[in-house]
C-alpha cells in the first residue's frame, strides 16, 4: 500500500511537472488577450468594407488558438493565431485567388495593417513583432456540406477545398469535456487516500486534460524534429485529431490510476486511428476530417511516404521517452530526461520552480518531511517539520 | 518562563522517537551506549531511495551516513559538498555549538528531516554544480579563514595590552 501510494504520488506530481512545462511554452494570458483585441479589431475593419463582396463577412479563430492547444515555436516568442475570414456572400463562382485578393486589398486600405502585412501562399499574415502573427485565410460557404462546412483555397490557390473549422472545434471541445474515471476517486474515497495525494504545489491554470495531452505531444514533436528534417514533422492537426480520438476511446473504456496513465494510453493509441484505404489496388493513408466530407489530414503522406515514416518514428520515441520519465530516479535524472524530451530551457525553469518553492518553505519554516512523499510545502498529516539548520563542513 | 536547558534525552528515548516516526520508518539497534538507526529516505517523490544510517552515542554529536547508493559515484569525480567524509559519505547537517542540535532534541525531528534536505540539495547540485542549501565551512579553509581574521582584527586592536 505504501509503495503503491508512493508510485501514485510520483505519477500525480510528474503530470503536474508536465503541465507546468506546458505553461512555460504556451502563450501567456496577456499575450492571448492582446491577440484577441487585435483580431477583433481586424474583424471589424474587414466587416466594415464598402465592397458588397465583403459585406456580412466575419472573422473567427481556428486551429490551436481556438482549441487551447497552442505551443510557441521553439526559440521564438511569437505564436501563430489562425483566423478564418468567412465571406458569406461569396460562392464557388469566385476564384480562390480573387477572394484572397479582396481580403488583402481591404487590409491594405489601412495604414496600420499595410505596414505589418505579409502575403503567404494561402493567407494574409499580420505581424505583431515579438508577440504573435495573425494568419487570415478567406473562406466561403460550402453549400454541399450539411454540417456547416466551408471552403478554403488550396495551397496553390487553384481550387476550393472542403474544411470545417467551426465543426472541428466543436467536436474537439466535446471530447475535451469528457472526464476520465480515476480509480482512487472511486474505490478509496472512503479512506481519503486520494485526499493526501499532493498535486504539484503550483498548479498551472486549468486547461483540461486533452488540451494538455495535445500540448505535451506537440512540444515533444517540436523538440524531436529540431535536429531532424522539420518539414517531415506531423502537422498539428494530425497530432490533435489522433489524440482527441484516442482520448475519447480511452475515457470510454478505462479506469485510470493517474493523469499520467491517461497521457500514456492516449498517446499510445494514436496510430490506431490512422486509416489505410486501398485506392487503385494500393494502401494509402487517411485521417479524415469527420466534420466535413473530403478533407484528408494525411493527404500529403500519400505523395511523400517519408512523412508517414517520420510520424511513426516520432511516435515510438515519444512513447519511449514517457516510459523513461516514469522510471526516472533522482531529480538530476528527471531534469535531464525532461530537457531531452521537451527542451532544456523549460525543463530547467520548471525544476528551478520546484527548488525555489522548497527553499522558500524552508525559510518560512513550513517545509516538512512526510512519509512516502518526502519534503513537502503543503501541510500533510503525520509529517515532521524541518527545523532551521546550517549545513557545515568542507565544500 | 523556563530558561534552564532541557534535560538530555536518553538514547533509549531517542530510539523510541525514531521508531514511532513514520518519516523515518526503519530498523535500529540499541546496544550499550550506542544507537544505530537505518532508514530509507527520498527527499522528493522524484528522488532516489537513499539508505541512511544514524550513529549516536549519548552526549556526542549524531553522525549520519549514506550507505547507498554511493554518492561519490553519483558525483562522478566531483568532491561532495558539506560532508565530513567523502566515502562512506558522512553528512554535515548542522553547525556544531549553535544549539541547532542538542542532546535534548529528538533525532527523528532534527537530523532525519535535515538528511532529506541535504539529499534534496545534493540532487540539485548534481544538475547545477551549485550547492543551493547554504551553510558554513570550517575556518581552516582559505575563504572562510580570511573572513574570520578580518572579523578579529578590530577586536585585537581594542584589547588592552594586545601589542
Amino acid at each position: 500500500m505504501h509503495i503503491e501510494r508512493q508510485a501514485l504520488q510520483k505519477k500525480a506530481q510528474l503530470f503536474g511537472i508536465l503541465e507546468q512545462l506546458c505553461e512555460r511554452v504556451e502563450p501567456s494570458q496577456t499575450q492571448e488577450d492582446r491577440a484577441k483585441t487585435s483580431y477583433e479589431a481586424v474583424g471589424q475593419w474587414l466587416a466594415s468594407a464598402s465592397s458588397p463582396l465583403l459585406s456580412g463577412s466575419s472573422i473567427y479563430l481556428q486551429g490551436s488558438t481556438a482549441l487551447g492547444t497552442t505551443v510557441r515555436p521553439i526559440g521564438s516568442n511569437e505564436h501563430d493565431v489562425d483566423l478564418v475570414h468567412h465571406l458569406l456572400g461569396l460562392g464557388r463562382w469566385i476564384e480562390p485567388a480573387r477572394a484572397k485578393a479582396l481580403v488583402g486589398d481591404r487590409l491594405k486600405e489601412s495604414d496600420r495593417y499595410r505596414a505589418i502585412l505579409e502575403e503567404k501562399p494561402r493567407c494574409w499574415r499580420l505581424n505583431y513583432a515579438g508577440e504573435f502573427h495573425l494568419d487570415i485565410t478567406p473562406s466561403i460557404p460550402n453549400e454541399l456540406c450539411a454540417r456547416g462546412g466551408e471552403l478554403v483555397p488550396d495551397r496553390l490557390l487553384r481550387c476550393w477545398k472542403a474544411t470545417n473549422p467551426k465543426g472541428y472545434r466543436d467536436a474537439f471541445k466535446r471530447r475535451a469535456e469528457l472526464v476520465p474515471q480515476m480509480r482512487l476517486l472511486k474505490s478509496f474515497a472512503a479512506d481519503s487516500a486520494r485526499a493526501d495525494i499532493e498535486p504539484f504545489p503550483k498548479r498551472p491554470r486549468f486547461k483540461g486534460l486533452l488540451c494538455r495531452i495535445v500540448q505535451i505531444a506537440k512540444r515533444h514533436r517540436d523538440v524531436y524534429f529540431l535536429k531532424r528534417d522539420a518539414a517531415l514533422a506531423p502537422i498539428s492537426v494530425i497530432v490533435t485529431t489522433l489524440a482527441a480520438w484516442s482520448y475519447e476511446r480511452a475515457v470510454a473504456s478505462n479506469v485510470f490510476d493517474s493523469e499520467l496513465d491517461v497521457l500514456r494510453i492516449v498517446i499510445a493509441g494514436m496510430p490506431d486511428f490512422i486509416q489505410r484505404p486501398i485506392v487503385g489496388g494500393r494502401p494509402t493513408w487517411a485521417i479524415w476530417n469527420e466534420t466535413t466530407a473530403g478533407e484528408n489530414f494525411a493527404e500529403r503522406w500519400n505523395a511523400e511516404p517519408a512523412r508517414a515514416r517520420a510520424f511513426f518514428e516520432w511516435h515510438a520515441v515519444v512513447m519511449a521517452d514517457l516510459d523513461e520519465l516514469g522510471r526516472s530516479a533522482g531529480l538530476d535524472e528527471l531534469t535531464g530526461l525532461l530537457g531531452k524530451s521537451f527542451g532544456q530551457r523549460p525543463a530547467a525553469q520548471v525544476m528551478q520552480d520546484l527548488f525555489d518553492g522548497m527553499a522558500a518553505a524552508r525559510r518560512s519554516g513550513c517545509l516538512s518531511l512526510a512519509p512516502g512523499l518526502g519534503l513537502t510545502t503543503t501541510p500533510v498529516s503525520r509529517a515532521t517539520r524541518v527545523p532551521p539548520n546550517t549545513f557545515y563542513g568542507s565544500l | 518562563m523556563r530558561i534552564d536547558r532541557p534535560r538530555p534525552l536518553t538514547i533509549a528515548q531517542q530510539f523510541i522517537g525514531l521508531r514511532s516516526n513514520p518519516a523515518c520508518e526503519g530498523v535500529g539497534r540499541l546496544g550499550g551506549n550506542v544507537l544505530t538507526w537505518r532508514h530509507q529516505v527520498s527527499p522528493t517523490v522524484f528522488s532516489r531511495a537513499y539508505y541512511a544510517r544514524i550513529e549516536y552515542r549519548q552526549d556526542r554529536s549524531p553522525q549520519v551516513y549514506i550507505d547507498g547508493p554511493d554518492l561519490t559515484a553519483l558525483a562522478n569525480g566531483r568532491r561532495l559538498p558539506h560532508v565530513y567524509n567523502q566515502f562512506p559519505s558522512r553528512l554535515c547537517l548542522f553547525l556544531p555549538g549553535s544549539g541547532q542540535w542538542g542532546p535534548w532534541r529528538r533525532l527523528d525531528q532534527t537530523v532525519v528531516p535535515w538528511t532529506a534536505l541535504w539529499l534534496l540539495y545534493f540532487e540539485e547540485w548534481l544538475v547545477s554544480d551549485n550547492w543551493a542549501g547554504g551553510g558554513l565551512h570550517p575556518p581552516e579553509h582559505v575563504g572562510s579563514g580570511r573572513r574570520l581574521r578580518k572579523r578579529r582584527r578590530p577586536n585585537s586592536a581594542t584589547r588592552p595590552g594586545s601589542r
